[in-house]
């Protein structure tokens, strides 16, 4: 479409954030401010179990949550060699690796932390439930490391 | 062995084109590969491009898709193969010290997935995933944060099965932990898995992938008799059905997958019909949405710093975006797998949020039969659903309005022209489907209404002697009988748009059969006005005339010009009716529709199919006029 000041959406401010585990033990190795759109926030769900990168506010408050899928996996896949047949799951004695994020950043962002969000003690939903909300969750931060400037967004954020 | 071993060379872009930071970037990373073997690497690349772009739904989403290697060379050519594993002893000198046999399996290839981030991480920091090509003809790989895989045959089905895992949140399909004879998988435990891809829900109601579910498909499709073992009979339905088949997630029961095979059950077949699904939603949203040319956009602001647009995409999928004041445009996707009729300008998906965390949606589908769904801030999307009773003409649109938020009425035109209605109700469901009056739409015409009271409609469409018409429905009175606005004559296909600037008065705008912009109006205290030229504004063969109303005495009009530029003027009580005027040098598809919204009284948001066939936005703001068109994607 031809136009008089053609425009760009402009991009969310992000961070892509390294993270390196050995058990319970997280160690921030890298922090990258990165200028990417990140989609499918939608499909991760709320409070589901499993392990997430929190960004805050300087008092605490969580501004977003990005699912750190493949963290702190207690087990790997083994592929078959052969087609057809089986793949098959193996127990990690001591779970160590590295994983990333991409998490957006707002002016207020003062830190990230790493939690881990277990099924509260009224267990999980019911065989008929939706697949969204589990809402007794329990969540516990595993780490948490601030977040290092310039993380200013460079606009306001695509307002038309 | 470690990053002294090896040195990283540089990066190059091996496939697409999408812009970096809206793209779903792969990056490739050598390890394993001296400097002499390279091109080994330049090779196994390329084939993986060649086996990953074949792959569906990846072989649609190519203009979102970037791959990029890295060349890394290593001291020494291979991967440690530890004896103890059955391997041949080697230990080369590697840069990702890459090497068989962790947690004593040969098969399992691991990497050191820190410094395969931080190197995918400084060659292109927009990368969405990493993989590292291991050069050795020995089978290996493995998955989590990062994908490592071999040169032996048929290992690339390993990353782009981990790619599920690590990009797209899917889980493992398959019904066992260790091959089937495990303990202790007998019965998933309960709770509903996060993954989009895997179930212990059996509710078709609210399964969450029940949008692809055939009404004549049982549920459970499958169940599995003896839970001590994995169920290996063959699927009783055809390939490609979905439904429930027991047995994923690791446990031989309780738990269920969408079909009976996919790639993230077995390597070497395709992603099922869910799995695609999910990863079409994943990188769709990062490119821009190529619509039908005419396709009329739906948006709707639940409240004032939101805005969900729909429009319908070039191979009819029913598709949505939505911006944020907070987090700007979450980019395109395919709402619940629909597709919408051809015909005309299209189907377009209608909308209406009867409250701010509700939003209902209409459109004609393939086989025009008139289909629903809904998204609830508590459930998310469901799936569509028929509204049976009728058959709609190829194309139709079906109107909504929520006269108030326990209630829809909906219009539309059936295969013989009819001008039909029914209605939704929280306390009673759905309605007949009935014909208003004995009406009958001219070909094409599309039928309006408006509520001015919630106890009262005016419905318009163009009558197959090309007139305008109109009838109302009273609470007290019921429907009336259906009579002539004046005497103008109209193109067959033309829509009727009405406004209520308050509720006592109408304004409707039409094209006459030159296709002059005219229109009139009603006023309880004064009846009828005459129909009456625009400021003197033609528009392109079959495109409508756009009204919103931002104040009682202002209106805005918009529409797409017999030189195919999108086109606008004003009236105000004060001062008439302005000259028409080309909004920020846009220009549309013939016979295209343009969208408008106020979502406050000084702002306007444009939506249209500009000539190139992409959705485009732009806005107009009392302190700053009209800004530039932009293709509207992902912020």
């Amino acid at each position: 479409m031809p136009t008089n000041s053609g425009m760009e959406l402009p991009t969310q401010k992000a961070v892509r954030l390294i993270f390196e585990y050995d058990g319970d033990t997280v160690r921030l190795v890298s922090q990258q401010d990165v200028e990417m759109a990140v989609t499918g926030f939608d499909m991760a769900g709320v409070d589901h179990p499993g392990y997430y990168v929190d960004t805050r506010d300087a008092a605490g408050a969580t501004l977003a949550r990005v699912a750190a899928h493949g963290a702190f996996a207690g087990s790997a896949e083994v592929f078959p060699e052969k087609p057809g047949d089986p793949i098959t799951r193996v127990e990690i004695a001591a779970p160590k690796g590295a994983f990333t994020v991409v998490v957006p950043v707002t002016a207020a962002a003062s830190h990230v932390a790493v939690t881990r969000v277990a099924p509260g003690a009224a267990g999980q939903a019911p065989r008929d439930a939706s697949a969204r909300g589990v809402s007794d969750a329990v969540t516990t931060d595993i780490a948490t490391f601030p977040l290092t400037a310039p993380t200013q967004p460079a606009s306001s954020g695509g307002t038309p | 062995m470690s990053t002294a071993d090896g040195t990283v060379l540089g990066n190059a872009q091996i496939f697409g084109g999408a812009p970096r930071n809206r793209a779903f970037n792969v990056v490739m990373l050598a390890d394993g590969f001296t400097a002499a073997q390279q091109n080994d690497f330049n090779n196994a690349c390329a084939a993986f491009v060649t086996a990953f772009t074949a792959t569906p739904p990846f072989d649609e989403l190519k203009p979102a898709i970037n791959v990029f290697r890295v060349n890394v060379t290593s001291t020494d050519s291979g991967a440690d193969d530890p004896t103890s594993t059955g391997g041949t002893g080697a230990t080369p000198r590697t840069y990702f010290d890459s090497t068989f046999g962790s947690n004593g399996i040969r098969r399992l290839l691991t990497c050191n997935n820190t410094t395969a981030l931080q190197t995918a991480a400084a060659q292109i920091p927009e990368f969405t995933v990493a993989i590292v090509v291991v050069n050795s003809t020995v089978y290996g790989g493995s998955g989590g944060s990062v994908g490592t895989y071999s040169l032996a045959g048929g290992a690339t089905e390993i990353a782009i099965h981990e790619m599920g895992h690590t990009a797209f949140h899917l889980a493992d399909e398959y019904p066992y932990y260790a091959g089937g004879a495990e303990t202790g998988h007998d019965h998933h435990p309960a709770g509903e898995p996060a993954e989009p891809n895997v179930t212990t829900n059996t509710n078709r109601a609210t399964l969450k992938w029940g949008w692809a579910v055939a009404a004549t498909t049982a549920v459970p499709t499958m169940s599995n008799p003896a839970c001590g073992t994995v169920d290996s009979r063959p699927s009783p339905v055809p390939t490609g059905t979905v439904g429930l088949f027991e047995g994923a997630h690791y446990y031989h029961c309780g738990a269920f997958r969408p079909e009976y095979d996919c790639k993230m059950r077995n390597l070497g077949v395709p992603f099922c019909r869910v799995c695609r699904q999910v990863i079409w939603n994943r990188i769709g949203p990062l490119a821009t949405l190529q619509a039908r040319a005419r396709t009329p956009i739906n948006v709707v602001a639940r409240f004032p710093e939101h805005m969900d647009v729909f429009a319908v995409g070039a191979d009819g999928r029913t598709m949505s975006n939505w911006w944020d004041v907070a987090s700007g445009w979450a980019g395109w996707f395919h709402v619940s797998g629909g597709i919408a009729s051809p015909g005309g300008a299209g189907s377009p998906v209608t909308a209406v949020a009867r409250y701010a965390g509700h939003l209902d949606l209409f459109t004609v589908g393939t086989d025009n039969r008139v289909y629903s769904c809904w998204w609830d801030r508590a459930s998310g999307w469901a799936g569509w659903f028929a509204l049976p009773g009728i058959v709609c003409r190829p194309g139709s649109t079906v109107n909504v309005v929520s006269r108030y938020s326990d209630h829809l009425d909906l219009f539309t035109t059936a295969s013989d022209g009819k001008i039909m209605s029914t209605w939704w109700d929280a306390r009673t469901g759905w309605g007949s489907w009935f014909q208003i009056s004995g009406g009958v739409a001219a070909a094409g015409s599309t039928v309006t209404a408006i509520a001015r009271y919630p106890f009262h409609l005016d419905v318009f469409a163009v009558g197959t002697d090309n007139r305008v018409y109109s009838c109302w429905w009273d609470e007290r009175s019921g429907w009336s009988s259906w009579f002539t606005v004046g005497n103008q004559s109209c193109r067959p296909d033309s829509t009727v748009t009405v406004v209520a600037r308050f509720p006592d008065q109408l304004d409707l705008f039409t094209t006459a059969g030159n296709g002059s912009i005219m229109s009139t109006w009603w006023n309880a205290r004064s009846g009828w006005g005459t129909w009456f030229p625009v400021s003197g504004g033609v528009a392109s063969a079959g495109s409508p005339v756009t009204a919103i109303a931002r104040y009682s005495n202002h209106l805005d009009l918009f529409t797409i010009g017999t030189d195919n530029r999108i086109y606008s003027t004003w009236w105000h009580d004060t001062t008439g009716w302005a000259g028409w005027f080309n909004v920020s040098g846009g220009v549309g598809k013939p016979g295209g529709q343009v969208a408008a919204i106020s979502r406050v009284t000084e702002h306007i948001d444009l939506y249209t199919v500009g000539s190139d066939g992409l959705v485009y936005s732009t806005w107009w703001d009392g302190s700053g006029g009209w800004a530039g068109w932009f293709a509207l994607g992902v912020t």
